[in-house]
This record gives C-alpha cells, sequence and structure tokens, in this order.
C-alpha cells in the first residue's frame, strides 16, 4: 500500500494534454491567454525539476547556510513576482516589503519546523524548506493583492482622503476604509481556505502526504498546522507591510503622495 | 506686536516635470478677520496656493508661517483643524446630511472639542440657505450648491480660524453662487472669520471691504479697490 507509483516520462507529457485543453479554450473563446499559459506551463516544468535537483542535493548535504540561501532565494523570486505585478512607480515600497517578508516568514518557519514539528536541528530541510515554501507562496498573493488595493484605492479615493485630511484627519484617519478594505482583501483566499477545506477540497500538502503513504490521521494534523500558520503569516505579514507602506504614501506633513495616474 | 494671522515668504512652486515654476517668490501677508480674494486664470497656481497653506501641497521653498510658527513645525492634523480647507468640488460621504456635518468631531484632533447639538445644527441649515435640508437625508442627493453649502457650514463647525475656499462657486449656477458669496461674506462680518478665497469669477465682495490681488506673471498683485 505504501509503494509510490512512480510517474514515467512518457505520462508526465501525458499532463500537458491539460495545457492544451487551456490553450484551445483561450483561442477558441479569443481570451488572449495563450502566451501566459504556454510561459507558466514551461516556468512551472522547469522551475520544479530545478527545485527538484536542488532539494535533493539540500535534503542530502544538510547544510545550514545552504537551506538558508534556499529559503532566501525563495523570498526574492516572492518579490520579484509582487513587483512584476504592483507596477507601482511613485511609493518606495520594495525594500519594507522584502525586509518584512523576509523577518516573518523565517520566523513562522522557524517556530512551525522547530516548535510544532519539532525537527532536530531547527532548520532540518526536508521541514523548513516545504514550510517556508508554503508561507511564502500563500503570503506573496496577499500582499500583491493587498498593495494593489492599497495603491489603487488611494488613486481613485484622493479627493475624499483629502476631505478627511482638510477636517484634522491624521493620515491613518483619512486612509482607514482604504486601508482596511487593502488588508481584508489580501486576506480574504486565506481565510475561504479554512472554510473550505476538508469539504472542497483536499489541499495540495495532505494529498501529497497521502499519495506518499503517510495515514491521513497524521496528514490533517500537519495540514491544520499549515492551515493556522498561512492564515496567521498571512495576517500578521499583510498588516505590517500596509502599516509601513501606507505611512510611506503620505509625506512628512501627512500630505498624500500618490498623483492620479 | 502680534504676528500676522498668516504670512507667506518667498514661495515658490514648480509642479513636478514643468519647466517653469507656477509662482516665484510669492509674499503675502494675512491679518486677522481679513477677507483676500485671490484671482487669476486656469493654470496659475491658485489652488495649489491654498494646498500649500493648509500642506495638503509639499512645499518645496519659500516659508509659510501662522500666528508667527512656520507651518512645517506644526502637526498637521492641528494646523488643518485651525486652517479649513474647502475643495473646488465638494466631497461628502455617502451618509445622511448630519453624519457628514459631524465628520470632523470623529477625528482625534477633534474630539475634545464639544459636539454641535442637533437643534444648533438644523439652526444653521437655514443660515447657510439648506432650509428644506434635513439632517437624516442622504448628502449624497443634494444639488451642486447645497453640497457646497454643506461642505463650507461642516467646515465652520470645528471652528477654524482661518478658511481657505478654492473655486467655491465655479461648478455653480449664478443663485446658488451667490448664495456662497453671501455665506462667506456673512462669516467674515459676523463671526470674524479670516477667509482666503480663491475664484477665476468677476466676483467682488458686496457688503465687505476685501483685499484683492490677481494670481499672474507667477506672483500677486494687489488690485486697486
Amino acid at each position: 500500500m505504501n509503494q509510490i507509483i512512480d510517474i514515467s516520462t512518457g505520462k508526465l507529457l501525458l499532463a500537458f494534454v491539460f495545457i492544451i485543453a487551456a490553450q484551445a479554450s483561450s483561442l477558441f473563446y479569443h481570451l488572449g491567454l495563450h502566451r501566459d499559459i504556454t510561459i507558466g506551463a514551461l516556468r512551472t516544468f522547469a522551475q520544479l525539476f530545478l527545485m527538484g535537483y536542488v532539494l535533493t542535493y539540500i535534503l542530502g548535504s544538510d547544510n545550514f547556510l545552504l537551506t538558508v540561501a534556499i529559503f532566501a532565494v525563495m523570498v526574492i523570486s516572492a518579490m520579484s513576482i509582487i513587483k512584476g505585478r504592483v507596477k507601482e512607480k511613485q511609493i518606495a515600497y520594495i525594500l519594507p516589503t522584502f525586509l518584512t517578508m523576509l523577518v516573518t516568514y523565517f520566523a513562522t518557519a522557524v517556530f512551525v519546523s522547530g516548535m510544532i514539528v519539532g525537527t532536530t536541528p531547527w532548520w532540518e530541510p526536508r521541514y523548513f524548506i516545504p514550510t517556508g515554501g508554503m508561507v511564502i507562496g500563500n503570503s506573496m498573493s496577499a500582499i500583491a493583492i493587498a498593495l494593489e488595493r492599497l495603491f489603487g484605492e488611494l488613486r481613485r479615493q484622493r479627493e475624499v482622503v483629502e476631505m478627511k485630511l482638510a477636517l484634522g484627519a491624521d493620515y491613518r484617519e483619512a486612509s482607514s476604509d482604504v486601508f482596511r478594505n487593502a488588508v481584508t482583501a489580501g486576506m480574504i483566499p486565506s481565510i475561504n481556505a479554512m472554510m473550505g477545506v476538508g469539504l472542497v477540497f483536499i489541499p495540495g500538502m495532505m494529498s501529497g502526504q497521502i499519495l506518499s503513504g503517510t495515514d491521513p490521521l497524521i496528514a490533517i494534523r500537519y495540514q491544520i498546522v499549515v492551515m493556522f500558520m498561512l492564515v496567521g503569516s498571512t495576517a500578521v505579514t499583510s498588516l505590517i507591510v500596509m502599516l509601513i507602506i501606507r505611512r510611506r504614501c503620505f509625506g512628512v506633513g501627512e500630505e498624500l503622495l500618490l498623483s492620479p495616474r | 506686536m502680534n504676528p500676522p494671522l498668516l504670512e507667506i515668504r518667498n514661495l515658490s512652486f514648480t509642479y513636478e516635470g514643468a519647466s517653469f515654476p507656477v509662482f516665484e517668490r510669492l509674499d503675502l501677508v494675512v491679518g486677522s478677520g481679513e477677507f483676500i480674494l485671490i484671482k487669476g486664470t486656469s493654470g496659475t497656481g491658485k489652488s495649489t496656493l491654498l494646498r500649500l497653506v493648509c500642506r495638503l501641497n509639499k512645499p518645496q521653498s519659500g516659508t509659510i508661517l501662522f500666528r508667527g510658527r512656520d507651518i512645517t513645525l506644526i502637526p498637521p492634523a492641528e494646523l488643518r483643524s485651525s486652517i479649513s480647507y474647502v475643495a473646488q468640488v465638494p466631497q461628502l460621504v455617502d451618509a445622511p446630511v448630519g453624519e457628514n456635518l459631524l465628520l470632523p468631531f470623529a477625528f482625534r484632533v477633534n474630539r475634545k472639542k464639544a459636539l454641535p447639538r442637533h437643534e444648533d445644527l438644523r439652526a444653521m441649515l437655514d443660515e447657510f440657505y439648506l432650509d428644506g435640508v434635513t439632517l437624516e437625508q442622504s448628502a449624497l442627493k443634494l444639488s451642486a450648491g447645497q453640497k457646497q453649502r454643506l461642505a463650507i457650514m461642516r467646515s465652520i463647525l470645528q471652528e477654524p480660524e482661518m478658511m481657505l475656499l478654492d473655486e467655491p462657486t465655479s461648478a455653480l449656477d449664478p443663485e446658488s453662487a451667490a448664495m456662497v458669496f453671501s455665506i462667506t461674506e456673512r462669516l467674515n462680518t459676523s463671526r470674524k472669520m479670516t477667509i482666503m478665497t480663491v475664484t477665476h469669477s468677476d466676483y467682488r465682495p458686496e457688503t465687505l471691504k476685501g483685499v484683492m490681488y490677481r494670481l499672474e506673471n507667477r506672483t500677486l498683485k494687489l488690485m486697486p479697490e
């Protein structure tokens, strides 16, 4: 029962049927997604293969510096994806966002890997890297959504924000609605995932564990830890990033710096 | 000797990407209780001047003193509670008229101020030619003129020392514009409110003696009475 069925190269290529189906849908309905689907599929293929070889090497080497370096590369990659999506030129948000992500994700991965799972050493790559990957992947989307919403709403609601400033509001009071909406928008997917887990879908990590022969009762424990970890780290990271970046949207005189596009 | 209420020294401002400053080494002194009218065609920087006084725009060079204090040393919320700015297009929130009027009191800087009573607000609505408007009705359903008068009334409620009115009648019909000017003149004469208003219209104060300037060629010129 515990024997893992390997996927041969031929069968792996057979999975491209799904990509062909997506491409056909895009072409048939003129969705204009064919380029993104192709690049996405090739990147998935290449990145995961690369990661597979890297992980095989790291898991075998038990090297602390290498583990942390891989973790840092993952955060840098996440930041570069956020940068590609947010496209904000006026406000310098990249460095503070990156540093916040690095610190909070690292703390989360250390806590989960070292304290909840209790690995020895705490940076045991088999646990630390996947844990970090899940935290980074999940939180990255939340931060991108929240940042996009923050910049967009502050621009769209510029007159209202300035009206509040003119009536004596400080920058926090003037932007409180925008701030709340931005953080909430980023958090909703994680909260929805908690609502639907086990009912609507079986999460990837749990599926992976079950497929590799782990007892489902052990897999669910891991999954509960992961779900809580994702919600908590996403909430804390988004909130810290938003607090820092919102302040940067206002000048020393608490004037709104974002000009209309 | 008391310093003037507002003093602008050597103020220059250039829009981002522009090759010439919109105004340069501009000076202005406003005494307490004065009514200042600044005229000028579009794009001469009238609105920018008002926005710099209440720090909604970032100053570049020059000094603005309020009661002798550099405005950059005054906490922004405190400054804007003392110098109230009403924008060209009045902004109201999607809420009843009463809630809009009390909005400034939700902000920390105004929390210690006495909250106006509803009967006082109703009496003030009449004073601002808003008779027939109730505190319970939706503010967003008011006409453009009513919104502008409501926005001015809201600014008055926090009892600022000075009001900055940015083209308050530009989007209004002549009748509504006359009402707004009548209100501003009354605020100056009866409440001794210092008012600085900018306009590109031909308006001249009727019931009081204002000081009129024209903003052209990057500087302010005193206009003959």
